[in-house]
């Protein structure tokens, strides 16, 4: 709602729809132009009934058409062709992130306050203040320009999988790494205090004294109740990393949904940007729905809890 | 040092054994030269306040404090071998087992109690999966754990505090450890179920012919179940006795003071306990002289500047000065009595007169 609000101030839309025409407010011919347009886009009716017709659509899955001057393409297709690319493209980072934060928390936290403990924390800190357009020169000069190990283009043709220089998933890793460092960082942070807290339980005491191995200790016993807070940082981040994703989009050139964002915005096509908008808020509650979820699956006691309360309420 | 005659049966020799943690204001002697040794199938009992270095102690042996801000010296030989300062993990699981004082925080709370029980098993023995929950629920069965299969796949939050201390005795007994330590086992116990778990504890250990330190606060516990009673304090031992003698020969005045806190069932109603004036000493700056001369009613002026050295007798030893039930013993209070406080400035009340 306050995207809408805030798009009916800006800019005119018509000039999208009519070109130059619209411009022209002398003639009658294009006033009568003008007023039609206005009339099938509904964009004479008040902003509250504007968005009251746009919801309701948007609730039946009809996300409206595209204002542009070369006719009106559903925003659903756009979306279609352009969503999987950045949800690819933001599983990979995820993956990343997990991947890097998880073996870097885990040997931070088993030595900490050790020299490698300082010197990741540090390594962490450094990766947190780098913002992404800056990571993304920075890893496209180092590993594109200078090493020429990695692909610069993005071309969305290409097969997914495969071992060519020039497949998907080699032309994403350097994309995904941008978004995925910074998350990393804030992802081992988090994981490191919740791993030293753990380590000081009695009953990461009593797994060593049982004989468990070291690793097993760690990655088994300390590491499933150490999750719970790096499970809600993760669902949150997947909102900052669609932000993240406009920036790291447009700078390798991804034909995802940020990319689209911007283009929209650029060209006050209202549509585009509210049904991205849109569809990224519930995708957000979607998320942190299914990290509550997790939750009971990781912890027995909440369950419990749960069952509980099932079964007061078959009582009552 | 030690007084015990030490014999090839024994399964732990421990001498002048310290451990030191680094802290920001110093050294902190948490352990300070301590030595007994342990046979086959005995029981020695480690008493002493909190902060005495029981815990410390034991965990020290175990190899379980493996910090870089940990000092370990001394010698402890366990079956012959020396293990002080080197990594003790290889007995872990196999040889010596520990169950630890809070059965709640003791157990993983996301893992089922079957498989915490199961994992050394498995590990260490080579059980397949099917064979370890056998002998999962075998062992449920011998420690007294109703409806076994089914509490094999509970969580520990589901169980009651004594079901969770006998999972945890379970865990222990799974790998048949020739030495236990049981770290206030019954503490966090109710105490109807205290008896139980001791009662338990000590019929296993005579099943299997275990070795077994029993560290707890309480000299009423120690008593009946341990063959010597090792009281420290101040990270020292103070007094070092066979189980009964510390009741019929007590020399030390902190066994003493221990005796005294504790309530006993013969004592008339209304009995006022007499508490033990002060705290546990500062482990990084403790007393030059004997380490409970501040709290100590019979403290004199060289109990403060001067360590006792430890008092041989057969098989009883302290470490004090002026040791109970002798003449120096009363000459001592008599004079503190009478100036109304100690060497060391603790005031003498008619409240707390011992005798």
């Amino acid at each position: 709602m306050v995207t809408f609000g805030s798009m009916s101030f800006l800019g005119d839309p018509l000039f999208n729809i009519l070109g130059p025409i619209a411009g022209d407010t002398e003639s009658p011919e294009s006033l009568k132009i003008i007023e039609a347009a206005k009339a099938e886009y509904h964009l004479d009716k008040s902003v509250p009934e504007q968005w009251g017709r746009w919801a309701w659509d948007f609730v039946r899955g009809d996300f409206g058409v595209q204002f542009s001057t070369t006719g009106q393409p559903p925003v659903s297709d756009l979306i279609k062709e352009r969503l999987p690319r950045t949800l690819e493209l933001m599983f990979i980072a995820q993956l990343f992130a997990l991947g890097l934060a998880i073996p870097w928390a885990v040997t931070s936290a088993a030595r900490a306050n050790s020299r490698i403990d300082k010197g990741l924390t540090m390594t962490s800190f450094a990766a947190i203040s780098l913002p992404s357009f800056a990571t993304a020169v920075l890893l496209y000069y180092v590993f594109s320009v200078k090493l020429d190990w990695l692909p610069d283009t993005y071309n969305a043709i290409d097969p997914f999988w495969g071992f060519s220089h020039d497949h998907r998933l080699i032309q994403l890793i350097l994309p995904a790494l941008t978004l995925g460092i910074g998350a990393a960082a804030q992802y081992a942070r988090l994981l490191r205090t919740d791993m030293i807290t753990t380590l000081r339980e009695d009953f990461i005491l009593m797994a060593k004294s049982k004989g468990v191995p070291r690793k097993r200790v760690l990655y088994i016993h300390a590491l499933r109740s150490s999750l719970f807070s790096l499970i809600t940082l993760l669902a949150i981040n997947v909102g900052f990393m669609i932000g993240g994703s406009i920036v790291v989009e447009s700078f390798f050139r991804i034909p995802g949904i940020g990319l689209a964002i911007i283009e929209a915005v650029l060209r006050d096509d209202f549509p585009v940007v509210l049904a991205i908008v849109m569809l990224v808020s519930c995708g957000f509650m979607v998320l942190n729905y299914l990290a509550d979820i997790l939750y009971s699956v990781l912890d027995p006691r909440i369950r419990n809890t749960e069952q509980g309360q099932q079964k007061k309420v078959t009582i009552l | 040092m030690s007084p015990m005659t030490k014999t090839d049966s024994a399964i732990l020799e421990v001498e002048n054994y310290k451990v030191g943690f680094r802290t920001e204001r110093g050294l902190a002697k948490a352990v300070n030269g301590v030595s007994f040794s342990l046979e086959k199938g005995k029981t020695i009992a480690i008493v002493g306040e909190s902060g005495s270095g029981k815990t410390v102690l034991n965990r020290g042996l175990m190899g379980l404090l493996t910090d870089s801000n940990t000092i370990e010296e001394g010698s402890a030989k366990f079956m012959g071998e020396e293990i002080a300062g080197l990594s003790r993990q290889r007995f872990w699981g196999t040889n010596i087992a520990m169950i630890f004082q809070d059965p709640m925080s003791s157990l993983n709370p996301v893992m089922k109690v079957g498989k915490q029980v199961a994992e050394p098993l498995v590990l260490h023995q080579g059980l397949t999966k099917k064979e370890s929950k056998k002998e999962v629920i075998n062992l449920f069965k011998l420690v007294g754990i109703p409806d076994p299969e089914k509490r094999f796949s509970e969580y520990p939050h589901q169980l009651s505090g004594g079901m969770r201390q006998r999972v945890m005795i379970s865990i222990a007994l799974a790998i048949k450890p020739d030495l236990l330590i049981a770290d206030e086992p019954t503490t966090a116990l109710d105490v109807t179920v205290q008896k139980y778990i001791l009662d338990l504890l000590q019929e296993l250990q005579d099943e299997r012919k275990m070795s077994v330190i029993l560290i707890t606060h309480d000299l009423g516990v120690a008593r009946g179940r341990a063959d010597e009673i090792l009281v420290m304090y101040g990270g020292k031992v103070m007094e070092h006795a066979p189980s009964e003698k510390i009741f019929t020969e007590m020399s030390h005045p902190y066994t003493e003071a221990l005796t005294a806190a504790i309530p006993r069932l013969k004592d008339p109603k209304h009995t006022r306990l007499i508490p033990i004036p002060g705290s546990p000493p500062d482990l990084v700056h403790p007393p030059v002289g004997c380490k409970f001369a501040p709290r100590c009613v019979y403290a004199q002026e060289n109990c403060i500047n001067e360590e006792p050295a430890v008092t041989v007798k057969g098989r009883h030893s302290y470490s004090c000065f002026y040791p109970v039930g002798t003449e120096k013993n009363k000459d001592a209070y008599q004079k503190n009595a009478a100036q109304g406080h100690t060497a060391a400035g603790l005031k003498i009340s008619r409240r707390r007169v011992l005798k």
